[in-house]
């Protein structure tokens, strides 16, 4: 079957709502409002928006848990509605945050269930759990109980149980949600490997220096809505996401006040005396405001520098700021 | 089709663990099997024994004369009772899947939905009731109330209980997919059930519209098949219309399900309610 990725094309999803009991009245509530998506094999894609932007809806119906009013999903190019069979065995979600296992089975065992409603060949499947085990930090605990697990351990089971069909394509809302540093660090890694493995990979996130590690491409949505889409260095390009330097100096002569005002600075008192001289620019501009400082016979005690973000990007895009949709390469 | 009967077995073998782990986390899990049923027996059997030896009654109904037949004619009800009500409990518990998460978790995966219902049923029927037909059996042979045609009935037996409760498990567990209230299975099913299937009292004795209402319960047809062919002697040419009528019933009640499954999945997709968190 042809690695063709998947194909999000004019995606709508409403649900029916009663506002007041049973016997009120029918309304819909649109989640998804003409979304279109390319998630390729081989990357991580990052899907971003503010909470009730239509991510989580979105990723399930990519997952076949919900159908969409109109539009289309393939993948690899099976239709998620004729074809979903087919494609569930092709794909996994993974949902940060929850801890959906049978807590009366072991570690081990729960890997075993899903295995076997996965029919993963029986050969393979003992050697993918210790894998998995050994993936997410549970070889010690294989044999416990969940019931007797902690909240990540549980967790990471859960990230195991969604990797046990070695899905083609792999759906991760909020997969770091709750879990320990260095456990988020292990599963970056591991999404990372996968998808140069050739894992296509749906990521979303409300860390989005996460995001920005991981992901290649990114779509912006808002109200179910298509806002932006590109590379995050695009997407902080295209809406004039700025940069921030902080320069303290222990006093401010005028050639260094006139220096402050020829580069746009502000200019705040700094704690323990002094100012702060604070810059933000697109560009690099720490060197050159040094330089112009200190050849104004000033000096310098203090320089930060904190390069132009996603989350200003994102920030931008959904309050409004940049005008949307901003579609890139 | 050889691919699709290795799928369904390995989900067999899956829900048989989980239903295994499920029942057994406690010791105490003893009592549900084997002391409750026999507590049930025990209750009714003194209860309906100053009013079965009246002279009246046995003319009405000859077994209850004889402490060990009616002894057997209630453990076989009690046996075929604990048999369905294990499968009321499983679906409750199953329902609990659709709070926990797992159960979208179970319709995230390809495994055949009709085949996850079966298996989970089965699963909780072969935990449950292993054990009470263990001690059923022995009391039967002990009582020395057994009349049985041929010994091939015995399997006739087994499948005339097997087959319409892994069936009604289906449809009950088909029928919380589409519904997210459980509590309703337990007054539905509880009682009602005892009473109209004839689990205490011989079905003749129950009012016409009782029977027919027990008709529709496959409970009622299988203590027909099974106190006729374990206390009667009956062969399989008198038990034919009981059977036909479970073989019926047991192919609706699968029928449904696969519908109830497909109408309920389809609407748990158009309006997210497969999980409740």
């Amino acid at each position: 079957m042809p690695d063709t990725g998947i194909e999000v094309r004019d995606l709508h999803k409403e649900f029916p709502v009663r506002d007041r009991g049973l016997f009120g009245p029918r309304t819909t509530k649109t989640a998804v409002n003409g979304l279109d998506l390319d998630i390729p094999a081989g990357r991580i894609t990052g899907l971003l928006g503010l909470n009730g932007a239509g991510k989580t809806t979105t990723i399930k119906i990519l997952a076949t848990l919900l159908r969409p009013t109109s539009g289309t999903v393939r993948v690899d190019d099976l239709d998620s509605v004729a074809d979903a069979r087919a494609v569930r065995r092709r794909i996994n979600l993974i949902a940060g945050g929850e801890r959906m296992v049978y807590t009366r089975m072991t570690g081990r065992e729960n890997l075993w269930y899903f295995g076997q409603l996965y029919d993963v060949p029986k050969r393979e499947l003992r050697a993918r759990i210790d894998e998995l085990l050994s993936l997410v930090g549970l070889t010690q605990a294989a044999d416990t109980m969940v019931e007797r697990y902690s909240r990540g351990m549980t967790q990471r089971l859960a990230i195991a149980r969604g990797l046990i069909n070695d899905p083609a394509y792999l759906l991760l809302d909020e997969p770091t949600l709750g879990l320990d540093a260095p456990i988020a660090r292990d599963l970056r890694r591991v999404v990372a490997r996968l998808a140069a493995e050739g894992t296509g990979v749906l990521l979303t996130s409300h860390y989005l220096a996460e995001v920005e590690e991981l992901c290649a491409h990114v779509y912006v949505i808002a109200d179910g809505r298509h806002l932006a889409a590109g590379s995050p260095a695009e997407l902080k390009t295209a809406t004039g996401s700025l940069g921030t330097v902080r320069v303290t100096v222990p006093q401010v002569p005028p050639a260094v006040a006139e220096v402050a005002t020829r580069f746009g600075a502000t200019r705040t008192p700094a704690d323990g005396g002094g100012e702060i001289l604070t810059l933000r620019s697109p560009d690099h501009m720490a060197g050159p405001l040094a330089a112009a400082i200190v050849g104004a016979g000033g000096a310098i005690t203090a320089l930060e520098i904190k390069e132009a973000s996603l989350e200003d990007a994102i920030l931008a895009l959904t309050d409004g700021t940049v005008p949307g949709p901003v579609v890139l390469a | 089709m050889i691919d699709a009967t290795r799928s369904a077995a390995r989900v067999f073998a899956a829900e048989s663990l989980k239903q295994h782990r499920r029942l057994f986390g406690q010791p105490l899990v003893v009592f549900s099997m084997l002391v409750w049923p026999i507590l049930q027996l025990a209750t009714t059997y003194y209860t309906l024994r100053p009013v079965a030896t009246a002279s009246d009654a046995a003319a009405h109904w000859p077994l209850a004369a004889d402490p060990h037949r009616l002894l057997a004619f209630l453990a076989t009800g009690t046996l075929a009772y604990a048999f369905f009500f294990s499968l009321v409990q499983s679906a409750w518990h199953f329902s609990f899947e659709r709070t926990t998460g797992t159960l979208e978790l179970l319709f995230l995966s390809p495994a055949g939905r009709l085949t996850l219902m079966i298996a989970n049923g089965a699963g909780a029927l072969l935990q449950n009731a292993w054990l009470l037909t263990c001690f059923t059996t022995a009391a039967l042979l002990g009582f020395g109330t057994l009349s049985v045609a041929s010994w091939w009935m015995y399997g006739v037996v087994v499948l005339a209980l097997l087959i319409p409760a892994v069936a009604w498990g289906a449809f009950l567990n088909s029928l919380l997919v589409f519904s997210r209230d459980s509590a309703f299975l337990y007054t539905v099913l509880d009682e009602p059930l005892w009473f109209v299937s004839g689990v205490r009292l011989p079905h003749f004795a129950l009012p016409t519209v009782v029977q027919v209402v027990g008709a529709v319960f496959p409970l009622t047809g299988s203590l027909i098949a099974v106190r006729g062919a374990l206390l009667e002697g009956d062969t399989l040419g008198a038990l034919a219309p009981t059977l036909g009528w479970l073989t019926l019933l047991s192919a609706l009640l699968l029928a449904a399900a696969a519908v109830i499954l497909r109408v309920g999945e389809a609407h748990a997709q158009r309006t997210g309610r497969l999980r409740l968190a």
